[in-house]
C-alpha cells in the first residue's frame, strides 16, 4: 500500500472525486488542498467550525448488552444450563450459552449436535430478534427516567445522551452507577462506555472498555487502540483491512482519505469521521407510547382475589413509574382480566380528578374488585391508562398559614370517587340551577368539579328574589315526573281534598323546542298540612297534576 | 385535672342532668327557629351527632325545618378554617331536591352532593363514608331500614368525622330504640307543623306547636 501523500497525481486525476467529499460541503475540494486531503486529518479551521456548529457539549453513554439474545429469551429466572442457537450457513450452532452450560464445556459456535453430546440436559432455544427488539424497547422505556434522549442502536445497544442529566443525578459516576444498577436489577449484563460522540461510545462499549471520555481531544487516543472487530463493519472490509496488516482503528486513521474511500467505500470513512466528532451524527430519539398499556401474565389460572389484586398492584406500580417519568396523571384506567375460554372481563376505574398516586388507584380498585363477578379463573391481566394530562402540582402551604379552605378540596374528590366506584358514576352528582322558566328545566344534575357554565342562574339574581315579598315560591321537593291527581267536585285530591292557597302562576314558554308548556301553577294544602305545588294545563282543561312539595 | 374535666364536659357523649345551655356545654347549631332553639340543649341542633326526624309522609315540612341551619353550613366563611364551607350530602332522597328553591333559601349549590344508591345497604355505607370523610358539614339520609346497630354506627361516624348526621325515618320506627342524640317527630298540627322532641341528649322531651311562628313572650 502507498504511504500518505505518495499517490501519483495522474492516478488522483483519473479517479473522480469521491461522492462523500462532494456531498459534505465542509470537505475541501480534491484539487486545491491536495496535501491535506490525502491524510485522514482535516484542516484545523474546517474542523473547528464543524465542532462549533454541530455537536457541542454532548455526552453519550452506550449500554451494550453482549448476552441480549440469551437474556431476552431466558428471562431473569433461568435455571439449569441453557443456550441460544442460530442458523449459521445452514447449520444450527450455539450462539450464546449461560454460565452453567459454559462450565460444562459448551462454547459459542459449537454445532447443536455436539453441544447435546456434551450435555444432554441442555435446553436449547432459537434466537428471536423480535423478542430482542421488544426487550430493547422496554429497556429504553425504563431508561427514560435518566434522560430525555434515548436512541436504540439496533443489534444490542442503547444510547443515552446524559450531558443534561449529570447535575440531577449527582455527577457522572453516580449516574453511571444508577444506570448500571438498574440494568443489573433487571437481569441484564451490560458494558457501559461514555464518550462525546455516539459512535465512539458504541465502539468503546462493544470493545468492553469501561471508559469515560469527556473531552473530545482524548477521543483519538482512546479509539486508536480499539480492534476493528468492534466497529461492526462488513466482513469483507474488515477482512481486507486485516489483510493489509491493519488491525486497530489507529492504523485506519493513518491511511489517506481518498484511497480509503476508493477501497472501502465512503460509508466507512463517514463512520470514522462521526466517531471522532468531525461530522455530526444525528440520532433518532426513541419515545415510548404516551398511553400506558402493560400486561401481567400469571403462571397459572388464578381466581384468588388477593393474588389477583397483588398482580394489579404491580401493574399500577409500573403505571406510576410511567406517569412519573412523563410528569403526567390519568383520570381513568382500565383493567382487562383474560380467561382461557371466555372473552375478557373489563373493569374501568375512574377518578373525579386525575391522579397518579398508586395508593389511591389501588383503593378504588379494591372497592370495585370486591363486587366484580368473574366468570372464570384468570390467566392474564392487562392495564391500560387513559389519556394523560399534564401533572398539576400545587404548592404546599406554610405551616402557620391560616387559610385552610383549599385544603378540603382534594378530600371531597376522594369521597366522591369512593362513592362512585361502589354505587356508579351516574348516581353521584351535584345540582345546578339553570336560568329557565320551565320548572323541569330550571335545574340539572351537575358533574362535580366541572367548570360552572354561563347559563346557570347567577347568585346575584337569586339574592333579590329571596328577600322580595313578591317571591315566587318554589318547592324544595320536585317530582321527577308530574303525577296526575284525582278530582272530586272539581277540586284535586291528594290524601284528601286540596285547598288552593295561592296562584295561579302562569308559565307559558318553551315554544322553541318540542317541550313547550302552558300551565297554571297553584300552591295547595291538603288536610294533613302538606303544602303542594300543583298545576293544570291551560290548553287542555283535563286535569290536575302534582309537581312538587314544599317539604 | 381541670383540663380533663373540661374535655369530658365538652364531649357530646356525656349526658348531663341540667341543660348545657346554662353551663359550659357544647354550642348547638342554631335552627333558625327561636321556638325550637329554646327547647334544644346548647341552643340548637346537636353538632357532630345523629339527629333523627320521624315523619308520616315525606314533604310535610321536614326540609323547611332544616333549611336555615343547612344553608348556613353550606356558605363559605373565608376568615377561618373552622368555618370553611362544608358539603351537604343528600343520600337517597325520595324526590329531586329542587335547585331553584334551594337557591332561594340561600343554599350554596356548589356544595350540594346528591347520592342515589341502588340498595338500602349502599345508602348506609355511603352515609358512613361521607360522615367520616371529615369534609361534609351535614349528611342527610333517607332510609326505611335502619336499626339500632346502624344508628349507632352513624352516630359514631358523625362524632369521628365531626359532621352532622340527619336521618329521616318513618313514624313506624317510633317504638324502636335508637342511638341518635336527638329524635324529633314532625306532624301536622291545627295551625302549622308541630314538633315532638322524643329524645334529646342533655335536654328534655317536649312538644312544640307551630314551631315556625314567633315565640310568645
Amino acid at each position: 500500500m502507498l504511504p500518505p501523500g505518495k499517490l501519483p497525481a495522474t492516478a488522483r486525476e483519473a479517479h473522480p472525486t469521491p461522492s462523500v467529499t462532494k456531498r459534505k460541503r465542509p470537505y475541501p475540494a480534491a484539487g486545491d488542498t491536495a496535501q491535506q486531503s490525502l491524510s485522514l486529518q482535516m484542516p484545523a479551521a474546517v474542523r473547528a467550525e464543524l465542532v462549533q456548529a454541530t455537536i457541542v457539549h454532548r455526552l453519550w453513554l452506550c449500554a451494550y448488552l453482549p448476552s441480549l439474545p440469551l437474556e431476552a429469551i431466558m428471562g431473569t429466572s433461568s435455571t439449569g444450563p441453557c443456550a441460544v442457537t442460530e442458523d449459521q450457513q445452514g447449520l444450527r450452532r450455539v450462539l450464546l450459552a449461560n454460565a452453567e452450560a459454559a462450565a460444562a464445556g459448551i462454547s459459542c459456535g459449537m454445532s447443536v449436535n455436539a453441544a447435546l453430546a456434551f450435555l444432554p440436559t441442555l435446553s436449547l432455544e432459537e434466537r428471536s430478534p423480535a423478542r430482542e427488539e421488544e426487550v430493547l424497547r422496554a429497556l429504553a422505556a425504563r431508561a427514560e427516567r435518566f434522560t430525555s434522549f434515548i436512541s436504540i442502536e439496533m443489534p444490542a445497544a442503547l444510547l443515552l445522551e446524559i450531558a443534561g442529566s449529570l447535575r440531577l443525578f449527582g455527577g457522572l459516576g453516580a449516574l453511571r452507577q444508577a444506570i448500571s444498577d438498574e440494568l443489573q436489577q433487571l437481569g441484564f449484563t451490560a458494558a457501559l462506555a461514555i464518550a462525546p460522540t455516539p459512535l465512539a461510545a458504541t465502539w468503546l462499549a462493544r470493545a468492553g472498555q469501561r471508559v469515560c471520555i469527556r473531552d473530545r481531544k482524548n477521543l483519538v487516543g482512546a479509539l486508536s487502540c480499539l480492534p476493528l472487530s468492534c466497529l461492526d463493519w462488513p466482513d469483507a472490509v474488515t477482512g481486507s483491512l486485516q489483510g493489509m496488516g491493519i488491525t486497530v482503528v489507529g492504523d485506519c486513521l493513518r491511511l489517506p482519505r481518498e484511497g480509503f474511500v476508493r477501497r472501502f467505500g465512503a460509508g466507512s470513512l463517514l463512520q470514522l469521521d462521526r466517531a471522532l466528532g468531525r461530522l455530526p451524527d444525528p440520532r433518532k430519539c426513541y419515545r415510548t407510547a404516551e398511553v400506558f398499556c402493560q400486561e401481567y401474565e400469571l403462571a397459572e389460572e388464578q381466581s384468588d382475589s388477593e393474588l389477583l389484586l397483588n398482580a394489579c398492584r404491580k401493574l399500577l406500580l409500573e403505571l406510576e413509574r410511567f406517569l412519573l417519568s412523563r410528569q403526567l396523571m390519568v383520570q381513568r384506567v382500565r383493567f382487562s382480566f383474560f380467561h382461557l375460554q371466555l372473552p375478557a372481563t373489563h373493569l374501568t376505574v375512574g377518578c373525579a380528578q386525575a391522579d397518579r398516586s398508586i395508593e389511591h388507584w389501588y383503593e378504588l380498585l379494591a372497592i370495585r374488585f370486591d363486587r366484580l363477578v368473574l366468570p372464570a379463573a384468570i390467566i392474564a391481566i392487562r392495564l391500560q391508562g387513559g389519556r394523560g394530562q399534564p401533572l398539576s402540582a400545587s404548592t404546599g402551604r406554610l405551616v402557620f398559614s391560616r387559610t385552610g379552605s383549599q385544603r378540603r378540596e382534594p378530600l371531597i374528590s376522594h369521597l366522591v370517587e369512593r362513592l362512585s366506584a361502589r354505587i356508579g358514576d351516574e348516581s353521584v352528582h351535584g345540582i345546578m340551577a339553570v336560568a329557565e322558566h320551565r320548572p323541569q328545566h330550571a335545574w340539572r344534575a351537575a358533574k362535580l368539579f366541572e367548570q360552572p357554565l354561563h347559563c346557570h342562574a347567577s347568585p346575584l339574581l337569586a339574592e333579590p328574589r329571596r328577600n322580595s315579598s313578591l317571591l315566587l315560591r318554589r318547592p324544595l321537593w320536585m317530582l321527577p315526573e308530574p303525577r296526575p291527581l284525582g278530582i272530586e267536585k272539581g277540586l284535586p285530591l291528594y290524601q284528601g281534598r286540596l285547598k288552593l292557597l295561592g296562584g295561579p302562576e302562569r308559565l307559558e314558554t318553551g315554544w322553541w323546542d318540542d317541550d313547550g308548556i302552558a300551565r297554571d301553577y297553584f300552591v295547595a294544602a291538603n288536610p294533613a298540612g302538606m303544602h303542594l305545588w300543583i298545576f293544570r294545563n291551560r290548553d287542555r282543561e283535563s286535569g290536575w297534576y302534582l309537581h312538587g312539595m314544599f317539604g | 385535672m381541670s383540663d380533663v374535666l373540661e374535655k369530658l364536659l365538652q364531649s357530646p357523649r356525656l349526658w348531663r342532668g341540667r341543660s348545657p345551655a346554662e353551663g359550659t356545654g357544647w354550642q348547638g347549631l342554631s335552627s333558625g327557629y327561636p321556638k325550637l332553639d329554646r327547647h334544644l340543649p346548647g341552643g340548637g341542633w346537636p353538632p357532630h351527632a345523629l339527629t333523627e326526624i320521624l315523619l308520616e309522609h315525606y314533604g310535610t315540612g321536614e326540609l323547611k325545618l332544616l333549611m336555615p341551619a343547612l344553608t348556613r353550613l353550606s356558605q363559605t366563611g373565608d376568615e377561618d378554617a373552622a368555618h370553611a364551607a362544608g358539603w351537604i350530602v343528600w343520600i337517597a332522597p325520595p324526590f329531586e331536591p329542587y335547585a331553584p328553591a334551594l337557591a332561594q333559601w340561600g343554599m350554596n349549590l356548589s356544595r350540594v352532593l346528591v347520592v342515589r344508591p341502588k340498595r338500602a345497604a349502599e345508602a348506609l355505607w355511603a352515609a358512613e363514608q361521607a360522615l367520616s370523610s371529615g369534609n361534609c358539614a351535614a349528611v342527610l339520609l333517607w332510609s326505611e331500614q335502619m336499626d339500632d346497630v346502624e344508628s349507632r354506627r352513624l352516630q359514631l361516624a358523625a362524632e369521628n368525622g365531626r359532621s352532622w348526621a340527619i336521618a329521616f325515618r318513618s313514624v313506624k320506627a317510633l317504638s324502636r330504640s335508637s342511638a341518635a342524640a336527638l329524635r324529633i317527630r314532625v306532624s301536622a298540627g291545627d295551625k302549622g307543623t308541630d314538633l315532638g322532641i322524643l329524645k334529646s341528649r342533655g335536654g328534655r322531651p317536649a312538644v312544640i306547636r307551630d314551631y315556625a311562628s314567633a315565640p310568645e313572650q
